[in-house]
């Protein structure tokens, strides 16, 4: 791939991306047991549920992350955070609206203290990002796949 | 060799899984899947009878529920009286003795609380929560 | 019979957008209750938006500590209510997280859960707050920390042991920091004592035991029975001293 000046800022937001879903991946994997509580607080998920995602998420952020920086398995790490957001955001903003106040606790414990507006700015944001680098990412794949002109 | 978008998911959605799977191994004795109560934490009836003389019982329900009745020889210690309820509670407790706290039922919470403040504060080892709580102990014992 | 079609047409339609709905303003709720409170109440307001009455049928709290009350037993379309939880802060101490549950007749949404999170503060924290030596052991003494909670300051504390038979020295460790270090006069008796720790510019007592206990007893021996005690009162040995068990447990 040639270095442009294009290439490189989508690198640098490949690399922010992967940064944000590594460390809210790596929160939560650090302490598993807490995580499920925490979503058993809210008695939403069953608690067999709510174990399985405890263990199972974070490490599905963290390899979709991985994926991202050193771009193996590129598209589908980018399909799987754009699902998984797109999940977030419906759920949140599906909850909001019928009342009930519920942040994602996407980042574990440590984003307990944030405001509904923070979460959905956030989650919002990652969702353009992801949007963006889809695209580029499937305008790269045309781009290689149309024949080279002829001389 | 290049790999379709499904195939690419599929693939990072099974990695995924295998440190799941070693977390939720490494962890099993932390976290139960059936209760938010760890297994190591948790006794039966029958395996709390077996402990014969050498188990305390602590009723961690309400005064009023406890009044009405409870498990033979129990000591109520709950969190509304907590203060006043304790040195009861560790005037009859020595070194060894097993310790099994109990509330109304599998869901309820207060059994879980009272046992892990005993284990924080009073730093006690040996405290158990009953599976099923008053209900299974009725059960077990009155049917 | 067109009339007729379009009429049942019309009503099918509305009946399907007819459905109850309660909207909550707040569905979780945290408090934070003043030092000396005895209670924690939180307020969970709705409204129902939906077009027919919605009826209550259960309003139940997890613990007993919590009551759970509705202002009304059914709500009509467009009308306004709320729901009191009262929480029992008793003895309780740190993050308290209790939850109430909602049955109503809603089609949609037949069950509600308002969680009630109270943040309790704690001015001492004590650790541990049970410090015993088993009957004959060495009366070596034995260290409890107490620091000061979250957003408090405490320059200084006082231990008062309510049995002379236990001596208490209190040294500051750092900022908010002492440790108290208790030593019972001896172990050969069975004693006991409750230890008033309180902080100089606070009425708010807090407590700590001290004890001597048998040793512990083999799987099938009688256990002995001691006369309980109370805060402030030493506990009685009621029975005579026995030799500890060989292989006791250290603590």
């Amino acid at each position: 791939m040639r270095f442009s000046l294009g290439n490189f800022i989508w690198r640098i937001i490949d690399f922010i991306i992967a940064a944000i879903f590594i460390y809210a991946g790596v929160l939560k994997a650090l302490d598993p047991v807490q995580l499920a509580h925490d979503i058993d607080h809210y008695k939403i998920l069953p608690w067999a549920v709510g174990v399985g995602l405890a263990f199972y998420l974070p490490w599905l952020e963290i390899f979709c992350g991985l994926a991202l920086i050193f771009r193996l398995f590129y598209r589908g790490a980018l399909s799987i955070l754009t699902a998984l957001v797109v999940v977030f955001l419906v759920a949140t903003i599906a909850a909001k609206v019928r009342g009930l106040d519920i942040t994602c606790g996407c980042f574990g414990h440590a984003s307990q203290n944030w405001s509904f507006p923070t979460h959905l700015a956030l989650d919002l944001a990652i969702l353009v990002a992801l949007a963006a680098l889809c695209y580029c990412s499937v305008a790269r794949a045309r781009a290689n796949a149309s024949p080279m002109p002829t001389s | 060799m290049k790999f379709s978008l499904p195939c690419q998911a599929l693939i990072l959605a099974g990695l995924s899984l295998l440190p799941g799977v070693g977390q939720a191994i490494y962890f099993r004795d932390k976290i139960s899947w059936q209760s938010p109560i760890p297994p190591s934490e948790m006794v039966s009836v029958d395996q709390a009878r077996e402990w014969g003389d050498n188990t305390i019982w602590i009723d961690a329900r309400p005064d009023d529920q406890f009044a009405r009745d409870h498990v033979p020889g129990a000591i109520l210690l709950n969190e509304d009286r907590w203060n006043e309820l304790l040195p009861q509670f560790l005037a009859v407790w020595s070194p060894g003795k097993k310790i099994v706290v109990y509330c109304s039922a599998q869901s309820c919470d207060l059994a879980r609380e009272v046992a892990e403040r005993l284990r924080k504060e009073a730093q006690l080892t040996d405290v158990f929560v009953l599976e099923g709580g008053w209900e299974a102990w009725v059960k077990k014992n009155r049917s | 019979m067109k009339t007729n079609i379009l009429t049942l047409t019309l009503s099918f339609i509305f009946c399907l957008t007819a459905r109850a709905e309660l909207k909550w303003e707040q569905t979780a709720v945290e408090l934070h209750p003043a030092r000396g409170d005895k209670q924690a109440i939180g307020h969970y307001k709705y409204q129902n938006v939906g077009k027919t009455p919605v009826h209550f049928k259960s309003v139940h709290a997890s613990c007993g500590c919590t009551a759970a009350q509705s202002q009304k037993d059914q709500v009509g379309p467009g009308e306004k209510g709320e729901i009191t939880a009262t929480f029992n802060i008793g003895d309780r101490t740190g993050t308290q997280v209790k939850t109430v549950t909602v049955e109503t007749d809603e089609a949609a949404n037949q069950k509600t859960v308002l969680t009630l999170k109270a943040i309790i503060p704690q001015e001492l924290e004590i650790s541990p707050t049970f410090v015993f030596w088993k009957q004959g052991e060495k009366p070596d003494p034995k260290t409890i920390t107490v620091h000061a909670g979250k957003d408090f300051s405490v320059k200084n504390i006082k231990v008062t042991s309510s049995s002379p038979d236990f001596q208490t020295k209190v040294q500051e460790t750092g900022e908010g920091q002492f440790k108290v270090d208790v030593r019972p006069n001896e172990t050969s008796r069975l004693l006991a004592s409750t230890l008033t720790i309180q902080s100089e510019n606070s009425p708010k007592t807090f407590y700590a035991t001290a004890r001597i206990t048998t040793a512990p007893t083999a799987p099938g021996a009688p256990a002995i029975q001691k006369a309980p005690g109370a805060p402030g009162a030493p506990a009685a040995p009621t029975a005579p001293a026995r030799p500890p068990a060989p292989g006791s447990q250290t603590h």
